[in-house]
C-alpha cells in the first residue's frame, strides 16, 4: 500500500500543534480554512427525502469555490449536506461512507440511516465540537425515508423538514410557510429549491447554483446544478495578450519523447 | 528428524524448508476445487459450495466475497481464515480509499493480501494461513487474475485453479482457454471445469460464480467502471441450463 | 490556470520575513510527475518540509505501483496528508496543477487542512490571493493556447505582485503542454 515508513498511524497527528501556538502568539496569522458557508435544507416528502444546497465556498470574505458540491455520498440510499469547515465535512462524510460500505460488505444488507448517524455523531461527540461539521443527512432504507440534522457537538434532530448552515434563516422561513405533509416528489422538489435560492439571495456566505438530490426506495438521484439563478455573464470582448507581450528572463525546455521503436525490455 | 524442524515455523529444515508453510499448501489441497478464468472483458471466479451435511441452510455459506466495487476473490482450504483474510483486504482497500480517494488496483490489492499471509509465516505465535486465494478485479490495466499462496507468493493468470481437482483442472483449462475468449465464454469454460471433479449433483446451489466487466457498471456517484458482482442462483441456473 | 490542453503554473520567488526579504529564489513549485506540478504557499519551512514528504511519497507510489500519480490522485493524496494534520496543520495552501493521462486539464487549490477545491478555470493561494482572484477574473478566458496561457498567467501574477509588497521578486511560470513543459522566469519589479 503506502510506504510502511510514512504509513498514517490512524487519528489526527498533533505535532505542530505547540509550534504552531508559538507562531500565532508571535504574529505569524493561520492561514483561513475554506468554509461552506451555505445554505442547506432537507424535507420529507410522501415516498422519499430531497435534500438541497447552494454551491458557494467562502475563505473569509473571498469566494474560494463558485461551483462546490455539498451534497456528499454516504451510502446509495443515503446522503447528506454537509454545512461548516469544508475539508471537515468532506472528509468526516467519506470516511463514515467507508465504515458504511464495510458494514454492508459485513452484513449483506443495505445501510440504515440511523447506522449512518450513529457513526456520524460518536466521532463528531469525541472531539467535542472542534470539528466544525454541522450535516443534513437524508435517505431512504428498510424502514422508510428518515431524514436527521447533525451539529459540531454531536447533537441531533429528527424533523420533517430541516435547514442548517448561515443561509438556514432565510430557508426555513420557505418552510415554515410552505411545507405540507406527504408532498408529492415535484412538489418537494420545487419547495427545496425555493429554500436554497432564499439562502442563496438573502445571505452573503451562500451563493451560486442550486444542488438538489432526491431519494426514494430502490432510487437515488444527484442534480448538480438543478438551477442556476444567475449564469455567469460571458465576456463580451477578449482580453488576450500578444505573444511577446512578457519579458522573459530565461526559458528552458523539457520535451517528451515517445519511444516507438525498439523491442520490449524483457522482464520475465 | 524432520518432527525437529516443523514444531516452530520460524525455523528452517535442514533441506532448506519451512515445512508448516507445506503443510499448509496440503491444508489448501484438500479443500475444494476454485476455478479462475481472465478473459479479454472481464474475469469469472468460480467454486464448488459444498455442505458436509444435507441438513445445513447453505444459503448462509459464502465463499466468494466482494472486496471492494472493483475486486472479488475466492479461496481453497479453510474457511475461517478465507475470513480473516476478507476483513483484512476490505480494510486495506478502504484505507488505501481514504488517501486517494479511488480503490486500489489488483496487483496492489493482491501485494497487501500477500504480505499479511507472509507476515503469519515469519511472526511469532501465529501459523500461515491454510488458504490459496484467487483474487479477479478490473483497473486501469484492465481485467486481472492473481493467486495468492499461504506462503504469501502470488501470481498473475490467464487461468488458473486451486484445490483438490487443482491439476486436473489446470489440465484441462490449458486445453480450453484462448486469449481472445469473452466473459460468457469464460463463465461456461470456467463451470465444464468445475465439473470434470464434481462429486454429487451440479446446480445452482453447489457452485458460487463472481464476475468482474463485460457490462456490469456502476457504483458510487458518477462512477461508470466495472464493478464485481456475485451470480444469483437465477443467474447460475440459466448458465447451467445451457451448458447440459 | 488552465488552457486548451495545457495546463499553467506560476510563483513569485521572494522568502521574506515580514518586511525584510532574505532571498529571491525560493522555489515554491516542483514537479511532481512529468506532467503535473505542485507549488505550495505558505510558511516557508512548512513549504520546504512538505515538498520533501511529497516528494517521497510520490517516489513511493510510483515504485510501489509502477505507475504515476494522475493529478486528481496526487490532489487526493496532498489534501489526506493535510487533513491528517487537522488540529496542528502546516501552514500551507497548495495547488496541483497538471495534464491527466488524456491530457485534460486539472487544477486544484487547497486550504491549510486539505478541502480541495477543483477548478475548471484557476485557482490561486498566497498573500496577494485576493488580487490574483481579480486579475484572473479578468484575464482569463476558456481554451486559451499555450502561449495564450502563458501571456495571461504572467500578467496575472505580475498585476497581482505588484499590488502586495511581501510578493514579486521575479516569477517563474511552468507551462504543461501534451509534448512539453516550457519553464520560463519572467523579467518583473525588484522591490
Amino acid at each position: 500500500m503506502v510506504s510502511r515508513v510514512d504509513v498514517p498511524k490512524g487519528g489526527f497527528n498533533f505535532d505542530n500543534y505547540q509550534r504552531n501556538l508559538i507562531l500565532q502568539e508571535k504574529g505569524f496569522s493561520l492561514p483561513k480554512p475554506t468554509k461552506t458557508g451555505t445554505t442547506i435544507v432537507g424535507t420529507k416528502f410522501k415516498n422519499g427525502v430531497v435534500l438541497g444546497a447552494d454551491t458557494r465556498a467562502t475563505g473569509d470574505t473571498t469566494v474560494m469555490d463558485k461551483n462546490c458540491f455539498k451534497i456528499h455520498y454516504l451510502a446509495p440510499n443515503i446522503y447528506g449536506c454537509g454545512a461548516g469547515t469544508a475539508a471537515d465535512t468532506d472528509k468526516i462524510t467519506k470516511m463514515v461512507a467507508s465504515q458504511l460500505e464495510l458494514h454492508r460488505l459485513a452484513t449483506g444488507r443495505e445501510s440504515r440511516v440511523a447506522t449512518a448517524l450513529t457513526a456520524l455523531t460518536q466521532f463528531l461527540f469525541r472531539y467535542q465540537g472542534h470539528l466544525g461539521a454541522a450535516l443534513v443527512l437524508g435517505g431512504v432504507d428498510v424502514d422508510g425515508p428518515h431524514l436527521f440534522s447533525v451539529s459540531p457537538h454531536g447533537s441531533t434532530d429528527k424533523l420533517p423538514y430541516l435547514c442548517q448552515g448561515s443561509g438556514s434563516l432565510a430557508a426555513i422561513s420557505i418552510f415554515e410557510s410552505q411545507w405540507r405533509e406527504n408532498m408529492e416528489r415535484d412538489e418537494a422538489i420545487e419547495l427545496v429549491k425555493e429554500a436554497i435560492k432564499a439562502g442563496i439571495f438573502n445571505d452573503m456566505g451562500s451563493g451560486s447554483s442550486v444542488d438538489v438530490a432526491v431519494i426514494e426506495k430502490g432510487r437515488a438521484e444527484v442534480c448538480r446544478g438543478m438551477e442556476v439563478p444567475y449564469p455567469t455573464i460571458q465576456k463580451v470582448d477578449s482580453y488576450k495578450f500578444k505573444p511577446g507581450t512578457t519579458a522573459i528572463l530565461s526559458e528552458s525546455f523539457r520535451n517528451f519523447v515517445t519511444i516507438t521503436e525498439g523491442d520490449a525490455m524483457d522482464i520475465s | 528428524m524432520t518432527d525437529r524442524y516443523s514444531f516452530s515455523l520460524t525455523t528452517f529444515s535442514p533441506s532448506g524448508k519451512l515445512v508448516q508453510i507445506e503443510y499448509a499448501l496440503k491444508a489448501v489441497a484438500q479443500g475444494v476445487t476454485s476455478i479462475g478464468i481472465k478473459a479479454t472483458n472481464g474475469v469469472v471466479i468460480a467454486t464448488e459450495k459444498k455442505s458436509a451435511s444435507s441438513l445445513i441452510d447453505d444459503s448462509s455459506l459464502e465463499k466468494v466475497a466482494v472486496v471492494c466495487p472493483n475486486i472479488g476473490m475466492v479461496y481453497s482450504g479453510m474457511g475461517p481464515d478465507f475470513r480473516v483474510l476478507t476483513t483484512k483486504a476490505r480494510k486495506a482497500a478502504q484505507k488505501y480509499k481514504r488517501i486517494y480517494d479511488e480503490y486500489p488496483p489488483t496487483g496492489i490489492l493482491v501485494k497487501e493480501v500477500a504480505s499479511v499471509m507472509q507476515e503469519f509465516t515469519q511472526s511469532g505465535g501465529v501459523r500461515p494461513f491454510g488458504v490459496s486465494l484467487l483474487v479477479c478485479g478490473y483497473d486501469e490495466k484492465g481485467p486481472g487474475l492473481y493467486q495468492v499462496d499461504p506462503s504469501g507468493s502470488y501470481w498473475a493468470w490467464k487461468a488458473s485453479a486451486i484445490g483438490k481437482n487443482m491439476v486436473n483442472a489446470k489440465t484441462f483449462l490449458e486445453k480450453r482457454y484462448n486469449d481472445d475468449m469473452e466473459l460468457e465464454d469464460a463463465v461456461h469454460t470456467a463451470i465444464i471445469t468445475l465439473k470434470e471433479g464434481f462429486e454429487g449433483e451440479m446446480n445452482e446451489h453447489s457452485i458460487e460464480i463472481g464476475v468482474i466487466g463485460g457490462g456490469n457498471f456502476g457504483f458510487g456517484p458518477g462512477k461508470e467502471e466495472p464493478v464485481f458482482k456475485k451470480l444469483t442462483p437465477e443467474e447460475i441456473k440459466d448458465y447451467l441450463a445451457n451448458i447440459v | 490556470m488552465s488552457g486548451k490542453n495545457c495546463v499553467a503554473i506560476a510563483s513569485d520567488k521572494r522568502f521574506g520575513v515580514k518586511y525584510l526579504t532574505i532571498s529571491m529564489e525560493f522555489p515554491k513549485m516542483f514537479q511532481a510527475t512529468d506532467k503535473t506540478f505542485i507549488g505550495i504557499s505558505g510558511l516557508a519551512t512548512d513549504v520546504q518540509t512538505l515538498m520533501e514528504r511529497f516528494r517521497f511519497k510520490i517516489n513511493m507510489y510510483r515504485m510501489n505501483e509502477e505507475r504515476d500519480f494522475e493529478p486528481i490522485t496526487l490532489a487526493n493524496m496532498v489534501s489526506s496528508t493535510l487533513y491528517e494534520r487537522r488540529f496542528s496543520p502546516y501552514f500551507v495552501e497548495p495547488i496541483v496543477a497538471g495534464l491527466d493521462k488524456n491530457n485534460n486539464p486539472y487544477i486544484n487549490g487547497m486550504d491549510l487542512i486539505g478541502c480541495s477545491t477543483t477548478a475548471c478555470d484557476f485557482a490561486a493561494t498566497g498573500t496577494p490571493e485576493d488580487q490574483l482572484y481579480g486579475t484572473c477574473e479578468a484575464l482569463w478566458e476558456p481554451n486559451l493556447e499555450p502561449e495564450e496561457l502563458f501571456e495571461t498567467i504572467s500578467q496575472t501574477i505580475m498585476s497581482a505582485t505588484n499590488r502586495d509588497c511581501v510578493s514579486g521578486w521575479g516569477a517563474v511560470v511552468h507551462v504543461i503542454t501534451p509534448e512539453r513543459v516550457i519553464t520560463r522566469t519572467l523579467k518583473t519589479r525588484m522591490d
